[in-house]
């Protein structure tokens, strides 16, 4: 039946995240900002409250009303997250985006041997590793190799832009074993931190995201065992169709992650038309300005019932590779606009720490338009699913 | 608990409403345009399916209505045609207002009319909403009502008044002011033996939605009688009437919009440009792709207002969610007719297709 109201378990997901956003996130953010480092207590206090608290909490009472629903769970969560500090978001310690490779497309064996790294309640973080210097889009076209040797895979190649590369135990990295096979030589390997040969060049200066950590890997002869290959359970063959597939179940959470600043810029811009707009403002300009805001709140509903929807039918396992995309665009799209408006409205007056944050976002949001798939990517997905017979290049 | 799926029994009415869409009302579309009315062959097929009667069995009905539910079968009639989805559910809400507003009397007195298993298919209702501004939203209801001794004065205008001119059942929405500056209450009141002060005019040429025809009322110093007050001042039937009309018709610019999206995308598929289908273009491709999602961030945001409205909420978030979701849904609707046109070119220009009704259709919106 259809219904927009939150469980107990989606409220309690919503209330944790507020919270710890509120609490530990906002304070730091215009500093990580600036300085583009993250103190080392805001890891350990996100393992113990969000991990160990707010999340395990959600999950509980999750099972308890008995339908899964992880992926709306932590869309619910994320949103808040980004509503604190998008950057700081990505650097909660945990598996990360190496999650959804191994959860896909390991073997029970490997999800239990990398996995298991997580829950020794130190601080631990992943990576997935698939862009490269010469392709970003079009990730079939990726140059980085693997060879076996013996009981090992040899990886050659290079990464960059990867989140948490740096400092990522496990990073799910793409090769293809064969580039004659094009698309289809393409694999999953787990690559852990320390690695011979496996190197950490340059860590990205960004114009916003900035306390996010964007590192290159450089891959030489980087030796890993066999067993490291990611190789697939049963029918799903993994590869290149199952990267994409991952990408299904993450979009929606970034899209939230866009939601959740918007929806932080939209609140800073009422508050400071509330609280801060200089007297003598001409009234029918205020007026505007609310006219446009509460434009803005309606997207952002829609662009939350987009990834919401999107997430519920990952729960459901009901394909949502449209969905996904469509929840990602539109809300790729919106937290540009709702950043941008928030600057433009509260351009007057004094400098106040509202008004740096909104500027910090506006500079945060524009990549929501880029990473997970450009604008323009989730474009073709939407096209390609609509029009599944249509060769649209 | 969040859920995007209809029941199996909502998923069959709606399965039930998209065949009458396409059956009876797509092929009849620019006949009942140019005839400025749905026939009445039509409006029997309707009722034989109890889709046009969604109030109580004790009155005739098919039961009460659920937005939800009626939120799918609205979006279905108006993929079919926009602008007989409005004759139909235009005339429902005259009905419908009574039985959301009225006292029980007032239900026993008007609703047995419209459930009248032979003749209740030629009933017809309307509710006067708009005003000059043209706009569904409540903070443009001003038509002004007065409570006099015998019952009430009412004065102002009201315009897009669908049904208006014929309509056995009028109700129309006002402010009940207790003094000449307060801004009063939403109420409904039924036209019922106005004698006086009260002018109605055809609006004949209209830029789309002809064929659900339309008035406009203008009324000076008409009386009307105590009880053509529906309920009681102050009480949420009113309130209720208005943002379901809201919701339906956000859900009809839904509806148009899929129309709209799903008939260019055919021709997008078929039509060759140098040498390929013009959709393996991003330069379409892409325009589709994002109308696509626009029409569902819509159609979320008219399901929540429905959800809202099905649990009862309180009248203030029904009245945001209901007007968020009209104005977010028409603006969708409108650039989604227009982009499905530029999909097309110049066919979609020629009345040959239907995509130029449909601009006009969503453009006449609001
Ligand atoms: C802060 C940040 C963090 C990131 N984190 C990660 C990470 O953790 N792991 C990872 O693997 N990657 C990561 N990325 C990389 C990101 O996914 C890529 O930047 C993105 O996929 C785009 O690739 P590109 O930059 O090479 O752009 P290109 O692919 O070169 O695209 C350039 C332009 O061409 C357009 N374009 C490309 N192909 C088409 C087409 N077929 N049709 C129409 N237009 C097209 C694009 O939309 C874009 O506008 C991150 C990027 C950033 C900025």
């Amino acid at each position: 039946m259809i219904d927009f109201t939150l469980s107990k378990a989606q409220q309690a997901a919503r209330d944790y995240a507020h919270q710890v956003a509120l609490e530990e996130m906002r304070p730091i953010s215009l500093e990580c900002d600036r300085t583009e480092e993250i103190p080392e207590s805001f890891f350990w206090n996100m393992q113990r409250r969000y991990w160990g608290g707010a999340a395990a909490q959600a999950r509980a009472y999750g099972q308890d009303e008995g339908v899964r629903q992880e992926n709306l769970l932590s869309v619910i969560s994320q949103e808040e997250m980004a509503w604190g500090d998008a950057a700081l978001a990505t650097a909660i310690p945990g598996p990360g985006l190496a999650a959804p490779p191994i959860l896909s497309q390991g073997t029970p064996e490997q999800q239990a041997r990398f996995l298991s790294i997580y829950m020794d309640g130190q601080l631990h973080w992943g990576a997935l590793a698939l862009t490269e210097p010469g392709i970003g889009s079009d990730v079939a076209g990726m140059s980085t190799t693997a060879v076996l040797d013996g009981d090992e895979w040899v990886i050659n190649g290079h990464k960059h832009y990867i989140t948490n590369g740096a400092r990522a135990d496990l990073i799910v990295t793409f090769a293809t074993i064969d580039k004659r096979l094009g698309r289809e030589g393409i694999r999953p390997f787990v690559v852990p931190k320390g690695t011979p040969g496996l190197i950490v060049g340059r860590i990205e200066k960004k114009m916003g995201l900035r306390a996010s950590q964007t590192a290159e890997l450089i891959f030489d002869n980087c030796r890993i065992p066999k067993e490291n290959l990611l190789a697939g359970r049963g029918e799903k063959k993994a590869g290149f169709k199952a990267a994409m597939g991952t990408l299904d179940a993450t979009r929606p959470m970034v899209g939230s992650l866009a939601v959740g600043i918007a929806r932080a810029a939209y609140e800073a811009a009422c508050e400071w038309l509330r609280e801060e707009l200089p007297a003598g403002y001409p009234p029918q300009k205020r007026r505007a300005w609310e006219e446009e805001l509460k434009e803005l709140g309606q997207e952002i509903e829609m662009a939350r019932f987009l990834v919401w929807r999107a997430a519920w039918m990952a729960d459901r396992r009901i394909p949502n590779s449209k969905e996904a995309s469509m929840s990602k665009a539109y809300a790729g799209a919106l937290v540009m606009k709702a950043t941008a408006t928030a600057v433009r409205i509260t351009a007057p007056g004094e400098e106040s720490e509202r008004k740096l944050l909104i500027q910090k976002w506006f500079r945060d949001a524009k990549v929501f338009d880029i990473f997970e798939g450009t604008a323009q990517i989730q474009r073709l997905v939407i096209a390609r699913r609509l029009f599944p017979t249509i060769d649209i290049p | 608990m969040l859920d995007f799926a209809p029941t199996e029994e909502q998923e069959e009415i709606r399965k039930l409403a998209q065949s009458i869409a396409l059956d009876h009302l797509r092929p009849h579309a620019r006949k009942a345009e140019a005839e400025r009315d749905s026939s009445t062959e039509l409006r029997l097929t309707l009722a034989q399916t109890g889709l046009t009667t969604p109030f109580p069995e004790e009155y005739g009905g098919s039961g009460p209505l659920e937005a939800v539910t009626y939120t799918l079968i609205a979006e279905e009639l108006a993929y079919g045609d926009p602008g007989l989805a409005l004759n139909i559910i235009g005339s429902l809400m005259g009905p419908l207002t009574v039985w959301l507003a009225g006292s029980r009397e007032q239900q026993e007195r008007y609703l047995p009319p419209f459930g009248d298993p032979t003749s209740g298919y030629l009933q017809r209702g309307s509710l006067a909403f708009a005003e000059r501004s043209g706009s569904y939203t409540l903070a443009d209801v001003h038509l002004q009502a007065r409570r006099t001794g015998e019952g009430y004065l009412l004065n102002g205008t009201k315009r897009d008044v669908v049904h208006g001119q014929r309509a056995d059942l009028r109700v129309v929405l006002a402010r009940l002011a207790e003094s000449e500056s307060a801004e009063g209450q939403l109420c409904a009141f039924v036209l019922h033996g106005v004698q006086e002060g009260l002018s109605i005019q055809d609006e004949e040429e209209k830029l789309g939605l002809q064929a659900a025809p339309s008035a406009t009322y203008h009324f000076h110093q008409a009386q009307l009688p105590a009880e053509a007050l529906l309920g009681e001042a102050g009480s949420s039937g009113a309130v209720r009437a208005a943002t379901l009309y809201q919701i339906l018709r956000a859900a009809i610019a839904c509806g148009t919009a899929r129309a709209a999206f799903e008939y260019c995308s055919a021709y997008a598929r078929e039509r060759i440009a140098f040498g390929r289908p013009i959709v393996s273009y991003q330069g379409i491709a892409f325009i589709i792709a994002e109308m696509a999602m626009k029409l569902d961030a819509a159609r979320l945001l008219t399901w929540r207002a429905a959800c809202s409205w099905d649990r009862g909420e309180a009248d203030e978030t029904l009245i945001y969610e209901a007007e968020s979701a009209q104005h977010q849904a028409v603006k969708m609707a409108q650039a989604a007719t227009t982009d499905a046109i530029q999909v097309m070119g110049g066919a979609g220009f020629m009345q040959d297709h239907p995509a130029e009704m449909w601009m006009r259709d969503a453009a006449a919106m609001e």
